[in-house]
């Protein structure tokens, strides 16, 4: 008995929709798996895994809420380019202008700053949560080095970007950071001078910061991730119970 | 397959013989039998188990951090105004640590040194840690969240008592002991700063491993578990102190005393 052609049936059954979703709908293992590995967002994941992998109290989420995360600090990052201006004169009004006269200007800077704080703190969890596991065990020793440098890098996106806004929280927690970095034995001014590209922060400090924070860290940060992720399914997926 | 891998390397394949090469066709074609759809016991597909639970906590999260920036503003102070110093002026949050460790022994030693030794020391772990036992288990086993449990306590307890220490002695003035030992004893800065301070910090990470060894007889994963659970309890008390206890002139304080806002 064959069953009359829905409207649904013509749509997924027509040549443009053939040309696009080469595979049906995923309630055969069949097409479960094509569906994983015909797409280019998805094939990140192996087609099967283990039944332990998908316990929410085994990672807490952590490492994709990070990169969670990192998606939308590029996304309202993206909309806050458009009207933010990297420079000491204009910079603090592209802010106000940013918070008062731009549609949603306000909520995209406020989930770009909460992220960006909830990113480092994902980001420290995980650690902690691959750390307690015993995840960073051969043969993923490699990849736990990989997650330091993630570390590192997420706290240097936020520190550079907590110099944007230009207000007095901005300037002096810069101040105290770069300080921070300048007491390093024997390289300290040097370190200093690199960072703010003048004796005190300025212009020439805003646009080395503003660079780093929108393309140079987050190229870092992406090349970073895209060796974590593949390392993890290299190195046998995520870790479990032996 | 055992014979064909133990031929030296480079034998000409024309000594496989026949009988043995249809052998080695029935292998590869057994193996391509196996499909990717094959589920072992405890495997389920990714495309629906791991995709919705992906989907779901995404979903969630989103909502929450939009709840959040319709609810809370990010803070905007005054245009900055290099000629206004803020008291106390701070760091972000995730520094403030550091700026904890500032107030109480060298520059150099506190904010760049004792952080790098940090990070090298917590990339280096598992080089050190090569056994592959408890993985997959939350702190090991028993023993290991016992471990855990007395790292936070004793971490938790020395760190606030060597802020309060140095608060005693300083009399209210910042690098208590370091300015201690520099005005009252007439030590050279960088015997306080530096020496003074590096002891104080290895005599209190090498008292909690003794005391580990007597009381636990650790294995090398269980000690390290402790080193890094000391090093994460660390991490937040001081940026907790530095955030929420320090106000004007960096002088202890408490939090609803706070002079400015601090995100």
């Amino acid at each position: 008995m064959r069953r009359e052609q829905t409207l649904a049936d013509r749509i997924t059954g027509s040549a443009l929709w053939r040309s696009v979703v080469r595979h049906g709908y995923p309630d055969t293992q069949r097409n479960q798996a094509l569906i994983i590995a015909s797409n280019v967002f998805l094939h990140i994941h192996p087609v099967k895994i283990k039944r332990y992998a998908t316990k929410v109290t085994y990672t807490f989420c952590l490492g994709g809420l990070s990169f969670f995360m990192f998606l939308v600090l590029v996304m309202t990052g993206v909309l806050l380019m458009f009207y933010y201006i990297p420079s000491s004169e204009g910079a603090y009004q592209s802010m106000k202008d940013i918070e008062a006269s731009v549609s949603f200007g306000q909520l995209m800077r406020n989930m770009h700053r909460w992220s960006a704080q909830g990113m480092v703190i994902a980001v420290f969890l995980h650690m902690g949560r691959v750390f307690y596991t015993g995840s960073y065990k051969p043969p993923r020793e490699f990849n736990w080095v990989i997650g330091v440098l993630l570390l590192v890098t997420t706290f240097l996106l936020s520190f550079t970007g907590y110099l944007l806004p230009w207000d007095q929280l901005a300037y002096w927690a810069i101040t105290v950071g770069s300080e921070i970095g300048g007491a390093a034995p024997i390289v300290g001014p040097q370190v200093n001078r690199i960072l703010l590209g003048d004796f005190q922060i300025g212009q020439s400090t805003l646009i080395r910061f503003y660079t780093l924070h929108v393309i140079f860290l987050p190229l870092v940060a992406a090349f970073l991730m895209a060796v974590h992720f593949w390392r993890i399914r290299k190195d046998g997926g995520i870790s479990g119970p032996l | 397959m055992a014979e064909l891998a133990n031929q030296a390397p480079g034998s000409p394949a024309q000594q496989i013989d026949e009988a043995k090469r249809r052998k080695l066709l029935e292998l590869v074609r057994g193996r391509a039998l196996a499909r990717p759809t094959d589920l072992a016991e405890d495997e389920v597909m990714v495309w629906p188990s791991l995709v919705v639970v992906e989907a779901v906590s995404a979903v969630v999260f989103l909502g929450i951090l939009t709840v959040l920036s319709i609810l809370v503003n990010a803070p905007l102070l005054d245009r900055a105004n290099p000629n206004q110093t803020p008291n106390p002026s701070k760091a972000p949050w995730y520094f403030l640590n550091l700026q904890e460790m500032l107030l109480h022994m060298d520059a150099g030693l506190a904010g760049v040194i004792v952080p790098t030794i940090a990070l090298v020391a917590i990339a280096a772990i598992p080089y050190f840690d090569r056994s592959p036992l408890g993985v997959g288990i939350l702190g090991t086993s028993t023993k290991g969240r016992k471990i855990i449990a007395f790292s936070t306590v004793f971490t938790t307890i020395v760190l606030i008592g060597m802020i309060l220490l140095d608060e005693v002695i300083g009399r209210g003035t910042q690098f208590g002991i370091g300015r201690y030992a520099q005005e009252e004893l007439g030590m050279p800065e960088w015997v306080g700063g530096i020496i003074l301070s590096s002891i104080i910090m290895i005599g209190a990470i090498g008292t909690m491993v003794v005391m580990i060894q007597r009381m636990f007889r650790p294995t090398r994963r269980e000690l390290i578990i402790a080193l890094f659970t000391g090093f994460f309890v660390t991490y937040w008390v001081l940026a907790i102190s530095g955030t929420s206890f320090r106000g004007e002139g960096q002088m202890l304080t408490w939090p609803w005393n706070l002079p400015l806002e601090h995100h």
